[in-house]
């Protein structure tokens, strides 16, 4: 058995840190220089700080990331321009899958040949001096957006950027992300990026940590992501991060998103508390639909603005939008600027709304809290030597089970569907450890359903496409 | 009643793994054992897996189109391993850029599928064919196996 604790720390960081930072495109970066250009980054560039003085409505996050410096430059502007209170670097997939040779390459095509040939910025190709040149005069977060399994070079090099959110965790970014990468490895690798986090962290100016809680996106019920969020606040947590969001992506179902907003913040904190982890400041992060977007622009801007609403209602700390562009590609700077805007004049329409309860989201919040507790406790009733053992363990049993990950270990037993109101029920819970009470609520819950169809996978795919209809 | 048992899986440097889950459980659903290859396959894959569980009939998938770069010598891979009567079936989003469908269907059948099925989301349509083919299959089987 194994709870979460400050002696599961990882041991000898600096032996480590040397052998990841020998690598040639670590391109010397130092800790102690680091520690410094750190300390006279303005405060501004720091979630702490720029969290503390959010006023009524959320914060807001678009995404972007373009190949060379010049666009990512113009990129980086443009949402500054716009109003964007947090500025996203999104990184190439070979960068995340720690190809660098290959990124460094097609970055040099695409200088030369004027045309992108990555679909985000090589934060190791660049380097952490020229990158540091991209945000000069900005007193804004940045956020290191990835998805990456093995992170501990590119994290190294975004905190020498003077990036200091770092979005990820070792399961948010190996089941979603990855069909092979060893679950326990990517364990270990965030560990280090944890540890690497709090030590450059100060009391004033603390790194911080993001997790990515919309997982697979696709029918991914809520005890599952909010179990995954509160598991990978607690593996930071153990490497002394104090700076820690916890996010959800929109559900579909109105009801389903605002109890989901309420459980994962009130267990977070409770967990994180209980574990003697009460000096970390947690945060809340929506992100608008993160499943299939319609391909019509009227309809996407609709969907765009009802995830304003919502993000509004739940009062989240910050929340990440899409673009109208979503379905079709990569979105252009402007609509990028225009999606900020647009999320932004609806929230400020809508501010205040987060008083609305209501008996049905009441059950419903009851319903997912006792679902996370019991999986939880199930986990932290595990054998391992650490808390992360415990955690590579409960996937190899199926206790979490990520719906639609590819990844080749996800167990893939549990099956989930929509009810009546759109709200994401599990069918069968698989290896998932609910109790029979929860188990039997889901199934009746479910039973509200009158238009069920009459094969499981037909249900599946109607409820995938839920916001693609003609 | 003897259970058919068909190979599945994704193609290529492909990871989009939702339409192979839906087949899985769709599969299933009909009746069939599923061995699921999932995401990121080589034709070997398949027709090492079909020998390997002596299947009636194989489902390859492409989403991003690179099905027709990896699937030109499909058929023959089979016949090499002795399985030339297996049923190959092959779907989802299979070729790159817009092509009228008779001639996506020809140059498939080219490559030695049995049915094509591009663009076509829905998945009643071949499960209806596959169980088809197989009872017509395996009534050939039935009769060649009196005639000895």
């Amino acid at each position: 058995m194994a709870r979460p604790s400050v002696t599961s720390r990882l041991q000898g960081i600096e032996r480590l840190r040397r052998q990841v930072l020998a690598h040639p495109r670590a391109q010397g970066i130092s800790p102690d220089e680091v520690r410094d250009f750190l300390s006279r980054l303005p405060p501004r560039r720091f979630p702490r700080t720029a969290y503390a003085e959010r006023g009524p409505i959320p914060y807001t996050q678009p995404r972007g990331g373009f190949p060379t410096f010049e666009a990512q430059r113009n990129l980086t502007q443009a949402l500054s321009q716009s109003g964007a209170d947090f500025i996203p670097l999104t990184i190439d997939s070979y960068t995340r899958h720690n190809q660098y040779e290959t990124a460094t390459q097609l970055l040099r095509r695409s200088e030369e040949e004027g045309r992108d040939y990555l679909n985000g910025y090589p934060l190791v190709s660049h380097g952490h001096e020229l990158t540091r040149e991209l945000y000069s005069g900005l007193d804004k977060p940045v956020s290191l957006r990835h998805g990456t399994p093995d992170a501990r070079l590119l994290a190294e090099v975004a905190i020498a950027s003077g990036i200091v959110e770092i979005e990820g965790g070792g399961i948010c970014y190996c089941l979603p992300y990855s069909e092979g990468f060893p679950i326990d490895r990517a364990l270990l690798y965030w560990q280090y990026v944890d540890r690497v986090c709090a030590e450059h962290s100060t009391a004033a100016a603390p790194i911080h940590r993001e997790s990515f809680g919309p997982l697979s996106a696709t029918l991914v019920p809520p005890a599952i992501a909010i179990a995954i969020e509160i598991i990978e606040a607690l593996l930071a947590a153990e490497q002394g991060v104090v700076s820690f969001a916890v996010s959800f992506g929109q559900t579909g179902s109105f009801v389903q998103d605002i109890a989901t907003a309420q459980v994962l913040r009130r267990l977070s904190r409770r967990y994180l508390d209980e574990c003697g982890f009460d000096n970390v400041r947690l945060y809340l992060v929506y992100h608008q639909w993160m499943g299939a977007f319609p391909q019509q622009r009227p309809k996407a801007a609709a969907l765009i603005s009802g995830a304003a609403i919502i993000a509004g209602l739940v009062d989240a700390d910050k929340v990440v939008v899409k673009t109208v562009d979503e379905a079709l590609g990569v979105p252009r700077p402007e609509v990028n600027a225009e999606a900020v805007d647009t999320v932004q004049y609806v929230m400020r329409i809508f501010r205040g709304a987060d008083t609305i309860t209501s008996p049905v989201v009441q059950r419903e919040a009851e319903l997912i809290g006792a679902e996370v507790d019991s999986i939880l406790a199930a986990i932290f009733e595990l054998s391992g030597g650490a808390f992360w053992e415990s955690v590579f363990r409960a996937f190899q049993l199926g206790y979490l089970d990520v719906p639609f990950a590819p990844h080749a270990d996800n167990a893939n037993k549990l099956i989930s569907m929509r009810d009546g109101n759109g709200s994401i029920r599990i069918l069968n819970p698989g290896n998932v450890p609910l109790s029979d009470r929860s188990a039997a609520m889901e199934r009746s819950l479910l039973e509200s359903r009158v238009d069920r169809a009459d094969k499981t996978y037909r249900q599946l795919l109607a409820d995938i496409n839920l916001m693609v209809q003609p | 009643m003897e259970q058919f048992r068909i190979v599945i899986g994704v193609i290529g440097d492909d990871i989009h793994v939702v339409g192979n889950r839906i087949m899985q459980l769709a599969l299933e659903e009909s009746g069939f054992r599923v061995f699921n290859l999932r995401t990121r396959n080589r034709p070997e894959h398949f027709s090492q897996a079909a020998l390997e569980v002596n299947a009636h009939a194989v489902f390859v998938s492409s989403l991003n189109g690179e099905g027709e770069y990896w699937c030109s010598d499909f058929r023959r891979r089979f016949t090499a391993l002795g399985l030339a009567d297996i049923l190959l079936y092959v779907g989802g989003n299979i070729i790159v850029g817009n092509r009228p469908q008779d001639e996506v269907t020809r140059i498939f059948t080219q490559y030695g599928f049995d049915r094509v099925y591009h663009q076509k989301p829905d998945i009643s349509l071949a499960i209806a064919d596959l169980q088809e083919d197989l009872r017509r299959g395996s009534a050939q089987r039935h009769q060649s196996a009196a005639g000895h």
